[in-house]
């Protein structure tokens, strides 16, 4: 069964990325599931960047630590990186002379130089491309296809040199007589009989989402790692009819979205941790004018400016107290792309239905993972906006009802639209009347109650031995983690929420079944352990928490499981 | 003068002789005055006593937090163009709290008016200095004086090209009648300098001492011409220019939005949502 890993390393702008992309998508092409985790600097230029990317038979949903085939851009990532590959594995590229031993292959080969001879160096990533192709036995015949889609618009010329660097990789490759233990990858497939992967990140998926969702206002401030939320939109922005700004700041950015959801959009604005802080204000905001708005939170590691560029998952007890004072809210954490794509129409609609704020918690390991999939689904259709004023009483945008929901209008209507931060009586004009203050709270908080009732169950895989609790990004790894215990003859369950906040009703019962509980969790107390612990009244003493900025890797996570049970 | 922006039923928190009267009134009749009804008007603003503003009036109203009314307005411009959007708040609020959103509002020129009640104080919170105070204002808060200069805010505007820049007195309604008229049938960003006397704080800048120094400018003035809009912006002292400082059109954002995302998808029917659907997971295998 084919399971390989493979990193490609090198400085920030040397092509990382553009190598890993296009060796994920041509493999998955020929059929293979790619599952590929980026690792990045907080620079431009220079520094140190790696791609890891795993190649299987079988659907992954998880990274892997032990390499078979390393790709060195530059020499650094070999002396970082060399000591990850497991024997009868591939070093190639600028690799230096020291054999590490162990039966490893050193194939050092100079991309530049090749490229340099082809007229430019940026063919050096196709070079490298053909020659990693080479080496897990796999024909340029889908490569050839790729490079011809990826490079067309910049010309014949292009295309026509890419497709020779690919070649020259591979002659490369061929002409270096290494033979390796193995072909990597088994060459019976027929590439025009296998049915195309879809390759989707967690960015994608949420842009995507929104799209889906109906969003027609986006309004955000750069920040790592959610830009590429930011960057999808935008550029679907003409297609869509959507209005995107880069506002001056998080504060503009969610008063923005605020003040477009009231005038009949339908609002979202995106950051990370420290944006989510300048944001807390314009949280309580949207909840005290009960205006709907979903907020993206790309978790990267804090606190402050912490590791912009690497992952976390420490902001889950800080969005679900977000802003002063108490209010209703949402918070998910899809698990996976597919299901963020589902989880951004969820959060819209769910925001429109309560006229609260819907916060969806993602992250660096999240926003820039691409996952593959036989299929894509998308189950969740956008609701239309729900006014439901009958149009002869007097219009009151803060009338108290049974479940909290006021009808909502938007402004331009024959009634007038009163939203105010103040504390306010059913007008919607600030009041001081302190016997309205309580009613009106009791209103906004009575919500809470029909909200549980929209929450989903966590995701359950029953085990004898112990269960892992996770929330989620780390849903993937997880099931790996399972699948790797199991082979080692051990039953291990899984409990995963992608649902957060209000927890949805019947977990105590569900915890209380699952043995040996172990929560996972990418920060440095556990803080679903400590929000489930809240909630049920259950202990959960057992934590594996990781907080270093890199994501769980399979192997790593499977020890550090054994270890605690 | 009764007008239909006459607000039923509202107890109005300010001080008896604040200048707030006299903008609030100059405001219903100039809105009347310019054909608008109450629903077509959404009038923005953040917290302060002026800020309280538009519950005093019969509008749409979106009164949000302190210092954030600009980018409330200017999404509900972008997303609604065809409502009258203004933004209505204190010195404070548009020039301390707010002065980021107000550098970014001018580089966007959405069609809004930004109505700043300047009394060169914080009255709600009593009497600290404002962005606007005079170097050596004493208070609570500043017990040595000011240390500070003030925040020039028409030079600021007019130095960054905004699209129209003026300055009106709160104590002469028909002047400030027809400069709110000039910045509210303008087309892009308008701001709109209110000097207004703190009867409670402010003891230095009152009625009086207003009416010795203002004078409006004379048709010799070209508001097209920014140097000398810049020039006349930093007069101040024993005399006051009011007045349209600077005019400056230029295509609006929401103009410059509606020209590039003019596509509506209707993901309500199920037949289109599909379609979309598949468009897109085809450009993700």
């Amino acid at each position: 069964m084919v399971d390989i890993t493979l990193k490609v390393g090198g400085a920030a702008g040397q092509g990382v990325q553009t190598v890993s992309e296009a060796l994920s998508l041509i493999l998955a092409r020929h059929g293979y599931y790619v599952f590929s985790i980026e690792d990045y600097q907080s620079r431009i230029r220079g520094g140190h960047t790696f791609t890891l990317v795993r190649v299987a038979e079988q659907w992954v949903s998880g990274g892997k630590r032990a390499l078979d085939i390393l790709v060195c851009l530059n020499e650094g990532t070999y002396q970082l990186h060399h000591g990850e590959v497991k024997e009868g594995g591939v070093i190639l590229g600028k690799t230096g002379n020291e054999t590490p031993g162990r039966g490893v292959h050193l194939l050092p080969l100079d991309f530049e130089g090749v490229a340099l001879r082809l007229g430019n160096r940026v063919f050096a990533n196709m070079v490298a491309t053909g020659a990693v192709l080479a080496i897990l036995g796999v024909g340029l015949e889908k490569a050839r296809e790729y490079v011809r889609e990826t490079f067309a618009r910049k010309g014949p010329e292009v295309v026509a040199r890419n497709e020779e660097a690919l070649e020259e990789g591979a002659r490369l490759v061929e002409a270096s007589g290494m033979i390796f233990s193995s072909p990597f990858l088994t060459e019976h497939r027929d590439p025009s009989e296998i049915s195309r992967r879809y390759l989707i990140s967690g960015n994608e998926a949420l842009g995507l989402g929104a799209l889906l969702a109906g969003c027609t206002f986006y309004s955000a401030y750069p920040m790592t790692p959610s830009t590429g939320i930011l960057n999808f939109l935008a550029a679907r922005a003409e297609a869509y009819g959507l209005i995107v700004e880069q506002a001056e700041d998080e504060i503009a950015a969610i008063n923005m979205a605020i003040g477009a959801s009231y005038a009949g959009a339908r609002a979202m604005t995106g950051t990370s941790g420290g944006g989510f802080c300048l944001m807390c204000e314009g949280l309580g905001l949207a909840a005290m004018t009960e205006t709907p708005i979903v907020v993206i939170d790309a978790q990267r590691p804090g606190p402050s400016t912490g590791l912009p560029t690497r992952t976390a998952q420490g902001d889950l007890l800080f969005v679900l107290h977000a802003s002063h004072d108490e209010f209703p809210r949402f918070v998910f954490a899809p698990r996976d792309p597919q299901e963020a794509l589902n989880t951004v129409i969820r959060a819209f609609n769910l925001a429109e239905k309560y006229q609260v704020p819907a916060i969806i918690l993602s992250d660096q390991y999240l926003a820039d993972t691409r996952w593959s999939y036989d299929r894509l689904s998308c189950e969740e259709r956008p609701i239309r906006p729900l006014f439901s004023w009958d149009g002869t009483s007097p219009y009151r945008r803060y009338a108290l009802t049974p479940d909290g929901i006021s009808p909502r209008l938007f402004p331009g209507g024959e009634a007038l639209v009163v939203a105010d931060s103040d504390e306010h009586d059913e007008r919607g004009h600030l009041t001081e009347d302190l016997a309205l203050r309580k009613v009106m709270q009791e209103k906004r908080m009575r919500k809470l109650e029909f909200m549980r009732k929209e929450m989903r169950f966590p995701f359950v895989l029953e085990g004898k031995d112990a269960t892992l609790i996770g929330w989620g990004s780390t849903w993937g790894v997880l099931l790996e983690v399972r699948k790797t215990l199991e082979q080692k003859g051990k039953s291990i369950g899984v409990v995963h929420f992608s649902d957060l906040y209000p927890l949805p009703e019947g977990l105590k019962d569900l915890l209380k079944r699952s043995p040996n509980p172990v929560v996972v969790e990418q920060n440095f107390s556990g803080q679903l352990a400590m929000l489930l612990e809240r909630e049920t009244l259950l202990p959960f003493p057992r934590r594996i928490c990781r907080y270093d900025g890199l994501p769980f890797l399979v192997e790593e996570l499977a020890e550090q499981v054994e270890e605690v049970l | 003068m009764a007008t239909p922006f006459d607000a039923q039923d509202v107890e109005i928190a300010w001080c008896p002789g604040c200048g707030n009267f006299g903008i609030l009134q100059a405001l219903k009749e100039t809105l009347d005055e310019l054909g608008y009804r109450p629903q077509d008007v959404v009038v923005v603003s953040g917290i302060g006593q002026a800020a309280k503003a538009p519950h005093y009036l019969r509008v749409n109203v979106f009164n949000g937090l302190h210092g954030r009314s600009i980018p409330v307005a200017f999404a509900i411009k972008t997303v609604r163009p065809e409502l009258l959007v203004i933004a209505e708040s204190g010195d404070g609020c548009m020039y301390g709290e707010g002065g980021n959103h107000l550098l970014h509002a001018i580089r966007r020129n959405p069609d809004i008016t930004v109505l700043v009640h300047n009394n060169q104080v914080y009255g709600l919170t009593k009497g600290q200095a404002s962005p606007t105070s005079g170097e050596g204002f004493r208070s609570k808060a500043q017990p040595w004086g000011n240390l500070s200069r003030p925040l020039n805010p028409l030079s600021l505007a007019i130095s960054q090209g905004a699209g129209l820049v003026a300055r009106a007195f709160a104590g002469d309604r028909e002047g400030l009648k027809g400069i709110l008229k000039e910045a509210l049938s303008f087309r892009g960003f308008a701001l709109v300098d209110i000097l207004q006397p703190c009867v409670t704080f402010n003891p230095v800048n009152t009625y009086a001492w207003y009416r010795e120094r203002v004078y409006y400018l004379g048709k010799d003035h070209n508001p097209e011409d920014q140097v000398a809009a810049f020039q006349k912006s930093l007069e101040w002292g024993d005399r006051i220019p009011l007045g349209v400082f600077y005019r400056n059109p230029q295509p609006t954002y929401e103009m410059k939005v509606e020209e590039r995302a003019k596509r509506r998808r209707n993901l309500f029917e199920e037949e289109e949502f599909q379609r979309i659907l598949q468009e897109e997971f085809a450009q993700l295998l």
